[in-house]
């Protein structure tokens, strides 16, 4: 039954207790402890302040309150002339 | 809005880490263009011969068998690894706010992977093939080098992981790490020499998936985790369901390989765990699709103005689609009809192409000009490469499955000569060297943009200032 399948069934277990591993260091080192923060990481200042717009106004009203006065974008802001 | 007198807080930052992973990024990319129309070539030429079989058929170099495998191979380890290793070396710093670190390492791993490439696509050309799908490279001229060169850029970004100076890993960033722990183990296993007969095909197929998942899938997805919210201002719909999704397809995918082989001499319960798998993946598609999409949710206007988001929404779109459409192959009813049919090459280009390469267009469109510091010239061209795109794979994968799918009834019906079962694709795969020839124009449009552009870089036209994405308008306005 296993002749033929053993290296699949050795190779998938390996990658199921590689992923199992990371997944407790992941655990032990908190990087399942997320917060708020942790979704805004890609951002900086510019990205949260820029006006998009395609917003609507109380969007547009929402990133202000938030993030503070508009910056106008730049050429090529989103990818792309 | 007011001009701001210095650029805003982080945007230095942001240069100095485009800065140094600059010169792999941009290596990569542009080899990985060249690889993209070389691929490109082969595969129009391969569709042509299902018109014109005796065309060219003199040359064995140019014959169907070898022109097919140099076009899977030119695309998959060419333009969409070469394209990925960029957008990773661009990626990584500016998510662990650390600069690239042995950035020539990088550079070098880069350049030896292209060796690897050239010696191994002729190669193929050339009839040396090591015979199975996806593991066609010669394992001697060309193997060696992919591991090596694969190891050096890796290793460069998982040393860039490993100094990062942020508490959080953001999930783009498991994405791609993982994938460059995956991808060499899987690339090494499956090349080993040392499986045969039944076993040498569950191998291939565990690769062969495995790297569609672990590899292309994996670094895309990470690219479009980062993407969407970086243009819309806005983060991901829910920061937690993304960390679910990635592990869901950690644990999931691995086991996924073995529904290639529905129907093959392999023991059936690898075949039904593996089916089992396949229906498990609901859950990380599941989690990714709706993610992707709640961010989107009330801001679709976006689209208008951002050609990266028109590239990357498309891609993520195909994901899910992709996804569907392998879970629905996996059922042995539908298996039935479409193994060995058209079905599963329409399949294959809705992944790598709808999903990979809509992603890494996108990708670059965002990413080069914050490396050369220069706007793209064109807005027409890149909404003449968009629509070539969009137009050519949408045609394509169309024809296909229509065209699959009366192939596989053909093939099952036993009252109906084997003959038919080729006879009633010809009009779809007419469809198809149409589609592909349209999406060549596409990128031979996309390959004379980023020629334009670097040709302003080299010649050292005027700079935007090095906070490009700050606001240079402003700045010469104000002057």
């Amino acid at each position: 039954m296993f002749a033929s399948s053993l290296a699949v069934v050795l190779l998938t277990l390996a990658a199921l207790l590689g992923a199992i591993v990371a997944f407790a260091w992941a655990w032990r080192k908190g990087h399942f402890h997320v917060d708020a923060r942790a979704a805004t990481l890609p951002f900086d200042d510019h990205d949260q302040r820029v006006a998009r717009p395609w917003e609507t106004p109380s969007q547009a009203r929402e990133r202000v309150q938030a993030h503070g006065p508009p910056l106008p974008p730049g050429p090529g802001e989103w990818g792309g002339a | 809005m007011t001009p701001p007198e210095s650029p805003p807080a982080g945007t230095a930052e942001r240069s100095a880490l485009d800065f140094a992973g600059r010169e792999p990024a941009l290596l990569c990319f542009v080899t990985a263009v060249f690889w993209l129309l070389v691929g490109s070539i082969f595969g129009d030429l391969a569709s042509l011969k299902f018109q014109f079989p005796d065309w060219l058929a003199d040359s064995g170099a140019l014959t169907f068998g070898r022109l097919r495998t140099a076009h899977l191979n030119a695309m998959i380890y060419g333009w969409s690894s070469l394209a990925m290793l960029g957008v990773s070396c661009w990626l990584i710093p500016r998510l662990v706010r650390q600069p690239l670190a042995w950035p020539r390492l990088a550079v070098g791993g880069a350049m030896i992977w292209n060796i690897g490439l050239l010696s191994g696509v002729p190669g193929l050309l050339a009839g040396a093939t090591d015979g199975l799908e996806w593991l066609e490279l010669d394992w001697r001229f060309s193997d060696p080098w992919l591991v090596l060169g694969g190891a050096m850029v890796g290793g460069a970004l998982l040393r860039t992981v490993l100094g990062s100076k942020v508490e959080h890993l953001y999930v783009s960033v498991w994405y791609t790490a993982a994938a460059f722990v995956w991808f060499p183990i899987l690339f090494v296993i499956g090349n080993l020499r040392v499986y045969t007969g039944v076993e040498s095909a569950a191998v291939n197929w565990f690769y062969g998936h495995n790297a569609l998942g672990f590899w292309l899938t994996a670094i895309n997805l990470g690219a479009i985790y980062y993407l969407l919210p970086k243009v819309l201002g806005r983060p991901i719909h829910s920061y937690q369901l993304s960390l679910v999704g990635f592990w869901a397809f950690a644990f999931f995918y691995s086991l996924n390989g073995m529904h290639h082989l529905v129907g093959g001499p392999i023991p059936t319960w690898m075949i039904t765990t593996s089916i089992v798998a396949s229906g498990m993946m609901v859950i990380p598609v599941g989690a990714v699709a709706v993610n992707h999409h709640m961010t989107m949710v009330g801001r679709f206007g976006a689209l208008r103005y951002s050609p990266t988001l028109r590239f990357v929404v498309l891609g993520a779109i195909s994901y899910t689609a992709v996804s569907l459409q392998g879970i629905f192959t996996a059922f042995v009813e539908v298996n039935r009809v479409t193994h060995f049919t058209q079905w599963t090459i329409a399949h294959s280009h809705v992944g790598v192409y709808a999903f990979v390469t809509l992603t890494l267009f996108g990708s670059i469109y965002y990413i080069l000009p914050r490396l050369v510091e220069r706007e793209w010239p064109s807005a027409s061209l890149i909404r003449w490469h968009f629509w070539l795109s969009l137009g050519g794979i949408a045609a394509y994968v169309l024809a296909l499955i229509v065209g699959g799918v009366l192939q596989g009834m053909a093939l099952l019906d036993p009252a109906r000569p084997f003959e038919e079962s080729v006879t009633v694709t010809l009009p779809w795969l007419a469809v198809r060297t149409v589609a592909g020839l349209v999406l060549t124009a596409g990128h031979l449009v996309f390959a004379w943009h980023i020629a334009l552009m670097l040709s302003r870089h080299l010649r050292r036209e005027r700079r935007l200032p090095p906070w490009h994405e700050a606001q240079p308008r402003l700045y010469e306005e104000s002057g």
